[in-house]
């Protein structure tokens, strides 16, 4: 078996290295056979003349049986594929200009379409990492302040008791919360409280252990814990022993039942080391409002749709509603069931599919491309056929020749997209390492690059083979450059086509474009240069009063302002514009002497506490009255401060200044000490909300101590900012070394508020760069495509328009004549894609910001951009044509 | 490709690995040998013989030595190999056994219209 196999090599490689002498020797053979055969013939008594007619008679074609031998030979084929690759390869060579155009245009479209897919693929396609996620879906209330479902423990266990759409329902706890591991190598860490029924509703089994007994998920049940993968790689060496060890979080004993698989995540997509039982106490959470709250994800039964679903959980929602929830806000809350794929990626889908749709229009230019360049070279190439046909090429061949090529071209084009593709990739993450959830872990995606090697090889093959299939006709052999109306045709068509849908993409891209600007540029209301917030994250365990926070807290900020190039130094819950803020109902705050606001009305509110520092460090202006000032920290008396558009909405025609205020009824009253200018708060996009500012006193309720009742603060960890004259990069260090200076152990994480600013338009940015590109691309794409038809055209007429020279027709006329082919196609082209652009714009009204739709300026710019370009495009091969000399033309062919 | 012709190639391969079990030959010599034992009635054309040739070769059944001829010119001779040598009796055995079993099927088909 081995020695055959090392023969059939030998024979391959002597056949490779030497066809020249294998051929000869063979010629060799056959010449003996005829000689002997002559021979013979002599010896039987004919003439030498006559012996060699008769030998060559019974030989037959020499041609043929050379031939045969050959193909006797294994991998003879290998020689007549090697023949086709070299014949296109000069061809290639030949004309260098046709082979890069077309594998620039087709690594482009492979390129761009595998590296868009890639980032997509997990948003809308790939199935989530659970058993059944078709059926998965997350369960809860929605109310105006909270738009992703949320559950509270009466109303768990009073749907869980009585639903029927769902096999299974179970909780998570609705934020990790930071823990501590302790133990001689100490770790923070986050921790998530999931039910017992939670991993197998999600159809995830520890990999290593077991997942939680139902009587582990009681209250004073003997703790255990789940570890995370990563975890158990990072922390314990992959060690198996791990389980049954008792590790210590946040201070109390757990027992380690088991390692949750690897790249296990959330459906929340939070990320989570260690996972304890909720172990909530069912009788006490029926009966206490609102309890505690968790989300709730479930799984459909067989057959059962969404719709139906959250139709049969509709009586038992009110029912639910009216029962636990007061009536007053009874009416803002409502229930939602949505697949878990729009739990997680509902609001980048639009995204993901603008983008997909895009980079697909990409590729359709990009084959049109491809289509129209083999086209044209098929057709120059028709003589070429003609001949080989003529001299006995079968039509095989020929096709095979053609297939050859569209491989060649392919596979070049493949492999510079796929090093695009690539590049593309590292763009993307690093434009939007942020804006779009799964992008980190986004890889190059085979199949898709596949999918599209195939597309663009299909392209390409088809239009390659057109001329190679039809039957090279007679006249293609004559010396005359026949017209091919119909092709022409075709290519036409193409181009007005591929201007269509770059009309499309530039009118897309200038929106988006104009909005992301009108986002850039907008005010604030604040300062956001040189500003560092800093959050600390305090272990819970360790400080575990309000008064430990506050010391913390307050020593940290004596410590900070002592630094030079500091100028403020304050502590709020949140920070402007966007992300978290703890929201509430404007219809809660009364003024004294007023009637309190229908419940429910008003909208949002945002609150929050702050040290009086807060406005200098921010650079806010008080509009009247004052901020606050650190004589009132210690004080007794209750300050707020308004924006300036509460203190229009609350006091019209008024001045707030000393006028009273008090959240909700039986509240503590709060004198108004001043009003702030307005500070953009509800996001880059959204319109602003009014806000309320609490003075943060230096008492320990309000560091995240125990809340009296109708007192002001949230239980949320401050946020520190600091303002200070030297970059960021200077004080930073400071900072963490004062912070370390009073706790080595917590956390710290930094980040220049315009960076935090500027985050919060990575999606906006990501979308508008790639829109851009993929404009880009396509206008040039169709550009080459235009300049190509319009060459090919003028060639053609160019015997025609020697013609017209003599017959007394201007330059100008000539260039009316050629550029006047390419205005038709622009302004048909034009006017489809406007037409498309008009109607497709529809689908990002979302995302744009301060811009219609519809914005004819924006719509103008595209066009007149399109139009620019491809007029040059146009003009280049018209020009050419004009200064063709009347006898130059006339002899041409 | 027709069955006929499979079997005639076959043939045309067993006759060739006979012919060539005598001593080393050249292609002539081959053709003209095959025509000498069968009485003129196979003649085998260059145009099959050579691709059989270079088949067998191929296939390591035979293998070509260039040497010189009766007359003194220089001519490719094909000699058996041991692979080649089982090989002709395996062909030997299969062709022996599809005769007979040709011969049976003809003689009932004779007694059976007779």
């Amino acid at each position: 078996m081995t020695k055959g196999w090392l023969r059939r090599c030998g024979f391959l490689l002597r056949q490779t290295l030497r066809p020249a002498r294998r051929q000869s020797e063979l010629d060799e053979e056959l010449q003996f056979h005829l000689e002997q055969s002559m021979l013979a013939n002599v010896a039987a008594g004919m003439t030498a003349e006559e012996a060699r007619r008769q030998a060559l008679v019974e030989f037959g074609g020499v041609e043929r049986a050379r031939e045969q031998c050959h193909q006797q030979r294994p991998g003879w084929w290998i020689d007549t594929v090697m023949q086709d690759v070299r014949y296109a390869l000069r061809g290639f060579r030949r004309n260098p200009v046709f082979t890069i155009t077309v594998i620039a245009t087709l690594a482009l479209g492979i390129g761009a379409t595998t590296a868009v897919f890639s980032v997509v693929d997990r948003i809308l396609f790939r199935s989530l990492p659970y058993a059944h996620d078709d059926r998965l879906v997350s369960v809860g209330l929605v109310q105006s302040l909270e738009r992703q479902e949320f559950t509270v423990g009466g109303f768990f266990f009073d749907w869980r008791d009585n639903q029927r759409p769902f096999e299974a329902f179970a909780s998570q706890e609705a934020l990790p919360h930071a823990c501590d591991l302790v133990e001689a190598n100490p770790a923070q860490l986050n921790c998530i409280h999931a039910q017992a029924g939670f991993l197998p509703l999600l159809g995830i089994s520890p990999v290593l252990g077991r997942n939680f007994l139902p009587e582990e998920d009681r209250p004073n049940a003997p703790r255990v814990a789940l570890i995370s993968y990563g975890l158990w790689l990072d922390h314990y060496n992959r060690d198996p022993g791990v389980l049954n060890r008792t590790i210590d979080v946040d201070g109390s004993a757990a027992r380690v039942i088991g390692v949750l698989p690897q790249g296990f995540e959330l459906p929340t997509l939070q990320a989570a080391d260690v996972m304890m039982p909720m172990a909530l106490d069912e009788g006490v959470e029926r009966k206490s409002s609102p309890g505690h709250p968790m989300r709730t994800f479930a799984r459909l039964r067989p057959g059962v749709s969404l719709a139906q679903a959250k139709a049969e959980l509709g009586p038992l929602f009110l029912h639910t509603r009216d029962t636990l929830i007061p009536a007053p806000i009874r009416k803002d809350f409502h229930l939602s069931v949505r697949s878990l794929r729009d739990r997680e990626t509902k609001d980048v889908q639009l995204t993901a599919w603008i983008l997909l749709g895009s980079v697909l229009a990409v590729l359709l230019i990009a084959c049109a491309n491809v289509a129209s360049l083999m086209m044209a070279r098929g057709e120059a190439r028709e003589r070429e056929l003609a001949v080989r046909s003529a001299l006995g090429a079968s039509r095989g061949r020929l096709v095979r020749q053609a297939l050859t090529e569209a491989a060649l071209l392919s596979v070049a084009g493949a492999a510079v997209g796929m090093a695009l593709a690539e590049g593309l990739l590292r763009v993307f993450l690093a434009l939007a390492p942020t804006g779009i959830p799964f992008l980190k872990r986004a890889g190059l995606d085979l199949r898709i690059a596949l999918f599209t090697v195939v597309l663009s090889l299909i392209c390409g093959a088809i239009f390659g083979l057109l001329p190679a299939l039809q039957t090279p006709r007679a006249a293609a052999l004559a010396a005359r450059a026949v017209q091919s109306r119909r092709r022409t045709v075709l290519r036409r068509s193409l181009v007005v086509g591929q201007i269509a849908i770059s009309m499309v993409l530039l009118a897309g891209a200038a929106l988006l474009l104009r909005s992301f600007k009108n986002m850039e540029q907008q005010r604030l209301g604040m300062e956001t240069q040189g500003v560092l917030t800093a959050r600390i994250a305090l272990p819970g365990f360790r400080y575990d009063t309000g008064q430990k926070k506050m010391a913390f807290y307050l020593r940290a900020e004596a410590a900070l302002r002592l630094l030079p190039g500091i100028r403020a130094v304050a502590f709020t819950d949140s920070v402007p514009p966007g992300g978290w803020n703890s929201g509430e109902r404007f219809s809660d705050l009364a003024a004294e002497g007023k009637p309190q606001p229908a419940p429910g009305t008003g909208g949002s509110l945002v609150t929050r506490g702050v040290t009086p520092d807060y406005f200098r460090a921010l650079n806010i202006p008080m509009v009247r009255g004052r901020g606050f000032t650190e004589a009132d920290r210690t004080g007794s008396a209750y300050l707020v401060v308004l924006s300036r558009l509460l203190a229009a909405r609350m006091f019209p025609g008024e001045d707030p200044v000393g006028k009273r205020i008090r959240r909700g009824r039986d509240g503590v009253w709060f004198t108004v000490a001043g009003v702030a200018e307005n500070v953009k708060n509800g996001g880059l996009t959204e319109p602003d909300d009014p806000e309320i500012y609490f003075l943060r006193r230096s008492v320990q309720q309000d560091w995240g101590g125990r809340m009296p009742v109708g007192e002001v603060m949230s239980g949320a960890a401050p946020v520190m900012i600091v303002d200070a004259l030297l970059p960021a990069k200077t004080v930073a260090p400071w900072v963490r070394a004062q912070i370390a200076g009073i706790d080595p152990t917590v956390p710290v994480e930094m980040e220049p508020l315009n960076q935090s600013v500027s985050k919060l338009a990575d999606r906006p940015r990501f979308e508008t760069a790639l829109l851009g590109f993929f404009a880009f691309c396509g206008l040039l794409m169709a550009v080459i495509g235009l300049y190509g038809v319009i060459a090919f055209v003028a060639a053609q007429r160019t015997q025609e328009i020697g013609v017209r020279m003599a017959l007394g027709a201007t330059r100008l006329d000539v260039l009316r004549l050629i550029a006047g082919e390419g205005v038709r196609l622009i302004l048909l082209g034009g006017a489809l894609g406007l037409a498309a652009a008009l109607a497709a714009a529809q689908l990002l009204k979302s995302l744009l910001y301060n811009v219609g739709p519809h914005d004819p300026a924006m719509y103008a710019a595209a066009t007149l951009l399109l139009a620019l370009v491809a007029l040059a495009a146009t003009l280049i091969p018209a020009r050419a044509a004009m200064r063709v000399e009347p006898v130059a033309a006339l002899r041409y062919e | 490709m027709p069955p006929s012709t499979d079997l005639l190639q076959g043939t045309l391969d067993l006759l060739i690995l006979q012919t060539l079990a005598g001593g080393p030959m050249h292609g002539w010599g081959v053709a003209q040998r095959i025509q000498q034992v069968s009485k003129e009635v196979l003649q085998i054309g260059q145009g099959s013989l050579y691709p059989a040739l270079h088949r067998l070769e191929y296939k390591g059944w035979i293998e070509a030595d260039w040497g010189n001829s009766e007359n003194n010119r220089r001519a490719k001779f094909y000699a058996l190999t041991a692979t080649g040598r089982k090989q002709l009796e395996t062909e030997l055995q299969t062709w022996e056994r599809l005769s007979a079993a040709i011969a049976l099927v003809l003689g009932r088909s004779v007694e059976a219209s007779a």
